[in-house]
């Protein structure tokens, strides 16, 4: 099957194997002081056995293994390296596994511990809430009440303070709500550029309607590569994890004062790509050399660290169920940084991006509106649509159209729809663009009422079918979980509903186990406390527009609490911030579109 | 030996026009009409008609130059006639339709649509057998599945990513909405819709011992045939619903197969039991074709089969890159081929009124 390594095709490659290898040229970087030329003839190069090579000197005689020559260093290639490629997209997982690792976090660690005063590093981990919730789910026992994402965080947390010697450990939902701040602001900005220029801005590196969330390093990743049409669109708020590392690195390290290299910041995330996203340019401190997230690890890893250090998740710890301590004390001692805990964002499992700008204008607006929400295809894409309470005959005006739209198929009809409504170049090759100007003005006739419907104002899309629960980086559902049991607990017995299952490895057990343990991690997700507390008030109950995912256990009186503390901190932290020196757009990124440099006669296939 | 096969292959016409390698060819299934695709980026699509005579007689129509940036892979028309798909190495799927003019006369062909997404060479496109849905593949490793919209529009409805290596083929079922896909991979996947939710593999046919370049339905829906770079031709029969066993193995060929067509066939004598016409080429250059019929006396499932005719040097010394039965009504025994010597050239499968010697 194999075709020479001389035949190199560059437009006739359908009989060539299809993987292609990493292209990126690998550049070595010699010392000025050696006095050979590189590449002269008399360098030879030397294979042991274990993998490492040797330069070995024209001189030397065959077979002298008293001189086993200079060792030469072994390339690598760097996640920066693969970010500012277009070769693959977001697949270079084994390189990711390497560079940051479990293993990468346990030799810092073992390193860190011995390391003299002055050198050591503060060690952090802050830890997302999907992670918490795939943990969770499982731990948890199929016959008892499950665990609850604050039970895990409070066992994580006497994990990686008593077993791995992390000093700080908190979770992600503040810098969440920083984000989600900071988007809501960024939303409104986005609109109001948009009235003054009356128009959608098409211009280079300009900013446009609608906006697309921007917490996905999936789908940053891809529309960098293959969609840089759509960058305008996609906000510029940083995700969860960028805020929480600008928090660490910035701000707790001036209350701490260290500098941003004396703290080692690590993240638990649902997602792989989100190392990509910690390696990105736009978060590397050049002044100290450090990321602001240093290493990020997935759920699954997280879990393995458990297992290696013989810890159980499952066992657990003194005081998990308490709420947090009260804020008000222990934020004012410098020393001890404490953000609030476990905060509920409604919405959605992955962040309630749109739910904060759906509150937003609904809280803002002269009028009352009313939300209808729409199903389009399945509960990955659901239309959002906020109206004026006109007169009961009529519909009242649309304020407001927002989208949810999760997973590779919908993000692709994300990106045609939003292209067709704003008119932004969405064809690469030639063909369509050359010949279609006659069809598309045909269709403009036919279609005008079609047209003239209003467009999407914001959409948060995530690449992950099912959001970041189901994050590429979760925990695998436990090897019993699936083929006999739904969500809810009870077996189902498929072949009595007519369901022709062959045996259970067929492929129905195998997708309905996937989608039930989605739902599951999901329960978990919007399940706090096991009993709610005393005396919650009907009428209080604080319902989400959507009408569901209430969380079960939080008096929404408890719940306010929380965000008027977040939002006080909040002010006190951009203060602070600012105050030290930080740059006007602080929480915000930027992202540049990844030409390709696949050109054919460049590529050994 | 070829003396005692009952049917010849007879060349009807040859149909030059293209610059590079001929890829691919589509019959239009509502009027006479035959597109070829081919590395020079074009599409030719070539008309025909039976003069005074009863001689059939093909003539150039149009030339679509594409716009594609690389090689025109893989051709489809919609079953209603009126649309065609092009699959292209630029990674792209084009959709083209006729312009009208304000009369109402046929005009020039216009790209209605593109389809972006695969992110490496597209190598086969095809159209379900209700036209609602486009199938396309690529050297990605993935199979798209696109709902086609009023007004040239289309929603990506799965991206299935299944196979571990090249997709090289899509093929719909006849009737109803199962889509095989064939890979460098040697597996053939069988694709259905959850309604409640997305597209998702249903079955994977395993036995190929090398890529699967080529596949094709019965016309009645319950085999599937596939060629394969291991020199042979599969038949697998379906079971049950996403039960299918590979039942026949063709063999015989010298080289990679890279296409098989199965047609209803123009059977010399009626027969209830026939399952039509398999019609095999590739690197051997040799066209084949075998008739198939479901066995009577035996409940083991194996169809009977009979190779029926083979034209050697089909293309000269060239490799036959696709070969693709006439499916209209009169014209069962018409079939293309396209080969790397730039030629497309139909051919006619008639029955040998010798008699034995």
């Amino acid at each position: 099957m194999a075709f020479s390594g001389a035949l190199t095709l560059t437009d006739l490659n359908d009989f060539i194997t299809p993987s292609q290898a990493c292209i990126k040229p690998v550049e070595q970087i010699l010392s000025k002081t050696e006095g050979k030329q590189p590449g002269s003839a008399s360098n030879e190069i030397r294979i042991d056995h274990n993998g490492s090579y040797y330069e070995v000197n024209g001189a030397t005689p065959i077979g002298g293994s008293t001189t086993p020559g200079k060792k030469l260093e072994q390339a690598q290639i760097s996640l920066n390296d693969c970010l500012a490629c277009s070769g693959c997209i977001t697949s270079a997982e084994s390189v990711l596994i390497t560079l940051q690792s479990h293993n990468e976090v346990l030799s810092f660690l073992s390193s860190n511990a011995t390391a003299d005063v002055p050198s050591r590093k503060v060690p952090v981990i802050s830890i997302a809430p999907q992670s918490l919730a795939s943990l969770a789910a499982s731990v948890s026992s199929p016959s008892s009440a499950p665990i609850t994402p604050r039970q895990m965080f409070h066992r994580l947390r006497a994990f990686c303070k008593e077993v791995l010697g992390f000093d700080h450990v908190f979770d992600t939902t503040f810098a969440r709500h920083v984000a989600l701040r900071e988007h809501v602001k960024e939303f409104i900005e986005r609109q109001e550029e948009y009235r003054l220029k009356d128009q959608a801005v098409k211009s280079e590196g300009g900013t446009a309607l609608p906006m697309l969330a921007s917490a996905c390093p999936g789908w940053i990743c891809y529309a960098e590569k293959a969609h840089p049409e759509m960058l305008p669109f996609i906000a510029r708020t940083q995700s969860p994890q960028q805020v929480m590392g600008t928090l660490v690195k910035h701000w707790m390290g001036e209350k701490w004062g260290k500098q941003p290299n004396e703290i080692y910041h690590v993240s638990v995330m649902p997602c792989y790509d989100k190392k990509l996203e910690a390696s990105r340019a736009d978060f590397y401190n050049e002044a100290y050399s450090t990321r602001d997230v240093d290493c990020v690890i997935t759920t699954g890893e997280m879990q393995l660290l458990a297992q290696e250090k013989g810890w159980d998740l499952s066992s657990p710890v003194p005081e998990e169920d308490t709420l947090q301590p009260s804020l008000t004390t222990s934020s004012k001692l410098l020393s001890d940084v404490s953000l609030p805990e476990l905060m509920v964002h409604s919405g959605s499992s992955s962040g309630g991006y749109l739910q904060s700008i759906i509150e937003h204008i609904q809280s803002t607006s002269p009028t009352p509106l009313s939300l209808s929400v729409k199903q389009i295809r399945n509960a990955d894409y659901e239309e959002f649509v906020l109206r004026r309470e006109a007169e009961p005959a009529a519909e009242g005006k649309i304020v407001f159209k927002g989208a949810k739209c999760y997973g590779f198929r919908n993000l692709q009809n994300v990106v045609r729809k939003v292209g067709k409504e704003t008119g932004v170049r969405v064809a690469m090759g030639a063909a369509g663009k050359l010949k279609g100007q006659a069809a598309v003005m045909k269709r403009g006739r036919r279609g005008q009422e079609m047209i003239s419907e209003k467009g999407y104002d914001y959409i948060e899309v995530m690449a992950c079918p099912g959001g970041c629960v189901n994050g590429g980086g979760q925990a695998k559902p436990p090897t019993n979980f699936g083929a006999v049991e739904d969500a809810e607990g009870y077996s189902r017995k498929w072949e009595e509903s007519g369901v022709l299952l062959e045996d259970n490895s067929g492929p129905l057990a195998a997708k309905w186990g996937n989608k039930e343990w989605t739902k599951r991690v999901e329960n978990v997700y919007w399940h706090d406390l096991p009993t709610p507390p005393a005396s919650p008030t009907s009428e209080n109950h604080h319902m989400t527009n959507s009408g569901e995912k209430e969380d079960a256990g939080y008096d929404s009186e408890i719940r306010n609490e929380i965000v008027m503390m977040a939002d006080r901190l909040l002010i006190d932290v951009t203060d602070e911030l600012y105050r030290s020196g930080s740059q006007h757009n602080l929480f915000r990124t930027n992202y540049r579109a990844v030409e390709s440099e696949v050109v054919g006669l460049a590529v050994k296939w | 030996m070829d003396e005692d096969l009952p049917y010849t292959l007879s060349n009807v016409a040859q149909l030059g026009g293209h610059e590079d390698r001929a890829w691919h060819i589509a019959w239009n299934p509502a009027k006479s009409l035959l597109a070829s695709c081919s590395a020079d980026k074009s599409v030719k699509l070539f008309t025909y008609s039976h003069d005074g005579e009863g001689t059939l007689n093909f003539t150039l129509a149009a030339s679509i130059p594409t716009g594609h940036l690389k090689t025109v892979r893989s051709v489809a028309w919609s079953p209603s006639g009126r649309t065609l798909a092009t699959a292209s190495f630029d990674s792209n799927i084009g959709i083209w339709e006729q312009e009208l003019d304000d009369d109402g006369n046929p005009g020039e062909w216009e790209c209605a649509s593109l389809l972006e997404g695969h992110e490496t060479e597209c190598k086969s496109v095809a159209y379900s057998s209700t036209g609602t849905l486009l199938a396309s593949c690529s050297r990605d490793k993935t199979v798209w599945i696109w709902e086609v919209q009023p007004d040239s529009d289309f929603e990506c409805m799965g991206v299935l990513m299944e196979h571990t290596q090249d997709v090289k083929c899509v093929a719909w079922h006849p009737t109803e909405e199962i889509l095989a896909s064939g890979s460098y991979d040697d597996t053939i996947k069988l694709y259905v819709d959850d309604p409640q939710d997305d597209w998702f593999c249903c079955a994977t046919l395993t036995g190929h011992q090398s890529t699967v370049w080529s596949l094709s339905w019965s016309p009645n829906g319950k085999y599937l045939a596939s060629a394969s770079d291991d020199k042979t031709v599969r038949l697998w029969r379906r079971n049950g619903e996403y039960d299918f066993k590979c039942v026949l193995v063709l063999e015989g060929q010298e080289r990679s197969v890279y296409s098989v067509s199965w047609g209803v066939g123009k059977s010399s004598q009626e027969n209830d039991s026939s399952l039509g016409w398999i019609a095999s080429a590739g690197g051997d250059g040799v066209v084949r074709v075998w008739d198939l019929s479901e066995n009577p006396s035996s409940t083991a499932d194996v169809p009977l089969v009979k190779l029926i005719a083979r034209l050697p040097a089909a293309h000269g010394v060239f490799d036959i890159n696709s070969v693709v039965w006439c499916p209209r009504k009169g014209y069962e025994d018409l079939l293309a081929t396209s080969g790397d010597d730039v030629v497309t050239q139909t051919l006619q499968t008639t029955y040998q009124r010798r008699l034995r010697q």
